[in-house]
């Protein structure tokens, strides 16, 4: 779009440009990068950190120092993993051992890699990867741990798919292998961050007993986004799609693209929209136990923008054409919003479930299957958000009072609640600050004795005396009323 | 399902369902044949319908609740273990009348039988109706939330159904006969094969052409149970209290089944009318909605009280009530988390798979019919 569209598109959609504007100006990061602190090694990192990812660079930078360099490692190695994968043309032997090996590569000093293909995206990464080790190196032990562990499994995982034929030619054949596959890329990653996340203590542990929750994460961002990249990796000859989805709906997977099977296309998305959206109750309640703002958006805003691009591809025949993106505009109101807490994040899930639920279709093949999994999402975020009371309402059905007092007395016995501990506070505070003097006092030497027996005297206020004649003298000497 | 092979049916001795050829009673009686190890009776005002085979020894007493004379000697000869109570008239067909001599009194005779005869676990099927004042929403209503006192519930059915839920309740331990165990279930919106209440005039709407309107935004969330999920919970409930009576001491609070009252769902609350057009769809409906006519609220309730005014001046009950569509508009869905914890429930056939049961019974009920009449 040119300036002239632009400016056009903007005039008619006002709402859009204030977003944007409003984010550039007001958008206050929780920490910042502080670069005159870093090594140019470090500065290295993040200049390949900016290079090879759009969606996550901004977030990585403005998290908890503790955490800033960890994940943005954690990001660059898995993303370098990631570059070898996916070149088709380095030669299987060499890829294989590469793979599964890249976790005992984060410890080798000056190791680079030059035999990606030119026209490979992320090739410089590894071009200058030793930059990555020597900053891995310098983590916590407990931080290089996590990361290595995940990258031998990531790393295993993927060597396993490039040496399957099969899914090379055909693509993905089952549900479970398709989550098997989003498990590697994805999921891994969601595993990885909450254990760094955890060991930072920046989220409850208990995170760690609920695996099935950062797995949830994982999938859910992996799943929308190969739902919305349908085209692209087609017209790349990738399919991620898995064939016991997409079979019930066309005969081959390219029928998908072809005009006049429209309708059988988008039933196929909805399916894939409703095998993604089964994830995003446990996205929210695996949010709840973040403890960290800076995490906290770290993990909602890749979140929130799932849910309106799920809500953007569901029914849409756009994603068969194109790569379809939610606007500027929305993407920064997404932003805002979920920087913020679990209640704004969770009222973005609601808008966007409740616009799926609008577009669904009783012809649909899963139209109650959608209708349900909407339902559960509503349903999750009453029980974290409850709207209704039950001590209000049994209050009013035993009469004691009506409905709209019920609320006043509520919200009174809230403020009430709260005016009590803010005495509590203010006069603990006193009492321990006059109960620190007076020790100290008493430690001094001060004879609290001679005190009380003035004070039981009746000379509540002694006359100040002067003290000796000669003490006069001396002050009296230094008084200069010039001064 | 695959049947479970009888050394796995776990055992529950003599069970009594009481409106055991009922709706929900006869869907029981099938999960405590096929899945038990028990011996079952029922008690029923009329024994006829809905009857299991010989084959499956269950043994039928035609008999009035609302008289003593007439359950105790059954319950003297069948020496129940169990007692699961079923028996009520339905919400729209009875009167008030009716509805307090089977509700009240007639769960009050059945309670003193329980305890005359040293019935050990007593389970009664209240209704998800007793916390509703049949106006409000409920939003993820859960156990805390209050039963409605008679002088606001303006259901009387749902009134009745709370006392005898007290009533059921208060027998618990109580000082008299603290042998005998009981729990209430309180199951939301029950539908399926045999249901007269629910399905059959949702389908009625499709096979009028009448699906083209829509009264509210259709935001409201609403549970509609399967019967045979709300049978298993019945069964799950006997067994709970059964244990319970074999242990020394009282369980934790946390953990009790006696005593208690649990609300049954699916476990997920849909849209009000997406169900609706689910169940149309299955019935054989090929719309989407483009046909349909959203009618406002306040709009419904206007038409609504104006049939229901003109109507009344002839004497009938028009088509469209300011009821229904306050129904069709309000938030109405429960947390059935209780139930999950302390009874093991787990909503064992989904909603779509209800709804082609349940379809698929009324369409061969149409068409039996209409082979009659075409006789």
């Amino acid at each position: 779009m040119g300036l002239a569209g632009q400016l056009l598109y903007y005039s008619v959609h006002p709402n859009q440009l204030r977003s944007i504007l409003q984010w550039k100006i007001w958008h206050d990061p929780v920490h910042a990068r502080t670069p005159e602190k870093e090594s140019a090694n470090l500065k290295e990192c993040f200049k390949y950190l900016n290079l090879t990812s759009r969606s996550f660079c901004s977030v990585i930078q403005e998290l908890n120092p503790e955490l800033l360099v960890p994940v943005t490692i954690f990001y660059l190695v898995l993303r370098g993993l990631d570059t070898i994968e996916d070149d088709m043309t380095i030669p299987l032997e060499n890829k294989e051992p590469k793979l599964r090996n890249f976790q005992n590569i984060l410890e080798e000093d000056g190791w680079t890699f030059t035999e990606n293909g030119p026209n490979e995206k992320d090739r410089e990464l590894l071009v200058h990867f030793d930059v990555v080790i020597t900053e891995f190196k310098l983590l916590k032990p407990a931080y290089k741990d996590i990361i290595k562990d995940i990258t031998e499994k990531m790393g295993n995982g993927m060597a396993d798919y490039v040496l399957n034929a099969e899914h090379n030619v055909n693509g993905v054949n089952t549900v479970k292998d398709y989550e098997l596959y989003c498990h590697y890329v994805a999921g891994l990653v969601g595993d990885g961050c909450t254990r760094l996340f955890v060991e930072a203590e920046f989220a409850n542990p208990a995170l760690l007993k609920r695996p099935e929750l950062s797995e949830s994460m994982g999938q859910f961002l992996q799943k929308t986004n190969i739902i919305r990249d349908i085209r692209e990796d087609f017209d790349d000859k990738r399919r991620f799609w898995p064939k016991e989805i997409w079979s019930k709906h066309v005969d081959k997977f390219e029928d998908l693209f072809d005009p006049k099977n429209l309708q059988k296309a988008l039933n196929c998305s909805s399916e894939m929209v409703l095998n993604s959206l089964k994830h995003a109750d446990e996205c929210l309640f695996y949010m709840a136990a973040i403890k960290d703002q800076s995490v906290f958006n770290f993990v909602a805003i890749p979140q929130s923008m799932a849910i309106a691009t799920l809500e953007l591809v569901f029914q849409n025949p756009e994603v068969f054409k194109k790569n379809v993106k939610i606007t500027k505009g929305d993407a920064c109101q997404l932003m805002m919003e979920s920087s913020q807490n679990l209640k704004t994040v969770s009222e973005i899930f609601l808008r966007y479930v409740r616009r799926i639920h609008k577009k669904n279709k009783p012809t649909d093949p899963n139209f109650l299957q959608i209708s349900m999994a909407c339902g559960k999402v509503e349903q999750f975020i009453e029980s974290i958000f409850p709207t209704q009371d039950p001590k209000a309402l049994a209050l009013i059905h035993k009469g004691e009072i009506s409905p709209e007092q019920a609320k006043t007395k509520a919200e009174s016995a809230e403020a009430n609640k709260d005016v009590m501990y803010l005495m509590l506070a203010v006069f603990g505070t006193l009492l321990v600050i006059s109960g620190l003097m007076i020790g100290a006092a008493y430690l001094a030497g001060a004879r609290f004795d001679v005190a009380v027996n003035e004070l039981k005297k009746g000379k509540i206020f002694p006359k100040f005396d002067g003290g000796s004649e000669e003490a006069a003298k001396i002050a009296n000497a230094y008084d200069h009323g010039e001064l | 399902m695959a049947p479970i092979p009888p050394s796995q049916k776990r055992p529950l001795g003599n069970v009594m369902v009481i409106g055991g050829c009922g709706f929900l009673g006869h869907h029981i009686i099938a999960q405590l044949v096929e899945d038990y190890k028990c011996k079952v009776s029922v008690i029923d005002i009329r024994t006829v319908r809905n009857r299991r085979p010989e084959s499956d020894g269950v043994q039928y007493f035609d008999a009035d609740i609302t008289s003593m004379e007439s359950i105790l000697p059954i319950f003297e000869k069948t020496k129940p273990d169990v007692v699961i109570h079923t028996a009520s008239p339905t919400l729209a067909g009875g009167t008030k009348e009716l509805y307090r001599k089977v509700n009240v009194e007639g769960t009050k005779c059945v309670i003193e039988a329980c305890q005359k005869t040293n019935v050990k676990a007593l389970v009664y099927t209240s209704s998800a109706s007793v916390i509703h004042d049949n106006a409000s929403d409920l939003i993820n209503a859960d156990e805390r939330w209050p039963v409605i006192p008679a002088k606001n519930q303006t259901e009387y059915y749902s009134q009745t159904k709370a006392e005898a839920e007290h009533l059921v309740l208060a027998a618990n331990r109580s000082e008299s006969y603290p042998r005998l165990l009981t729990t209430s279930l309180r199951p939301a919106g029950i539908f399926g094969e045999g249901d007269v209440q629910v399905l059959p005039p949702i389908v009625a709407v499709h096979f009028n052409n009448q699906t083209g309107f829509q009264l509210g935004p259709n935001t409201n969330l609403f549970d509609f149970t399967y019967v045979g999920n709300v049978a298993h919970a019945h069964c799950l409930a006997s067994l709970a209290l059964l244990t319970t009576s074999t242990l020394s001491t009282k369980p934790l609070d946390n953990e009790k089944v006696d005593g208690e009252a649990f609300f049954i769902t699916n476990d997920s609350p849909v849209y009000f009318w997406d169900f609706a057009r689910a169940v149309w769809k299955c019935a054989g409906s090929e719309k989407d909605t483009r046909h349909v006519w959203e009618i406002s609220q306040d709009l419904g309730m206007a038409i609504g009280g104006m049939l229901e005014w003109g109507f009344w001046l002839v004497g009938r009950t028009p088509k469209l009530t300011r009821r229904q569509v306050r129904y069709s508009c309000m938030t109405r869905y429960y947390d059935c988390g209780k139930a999950k914890r302390r009874l093991g429930y787990r909503a064992k056939t989904g909603l779509q798979e209800g709804i082609e049961r349940s379809v698929k019974f009324i369409l061969e009920e149409r068409k039996a019919e209409s082979e009659k009449k075409g006789q």
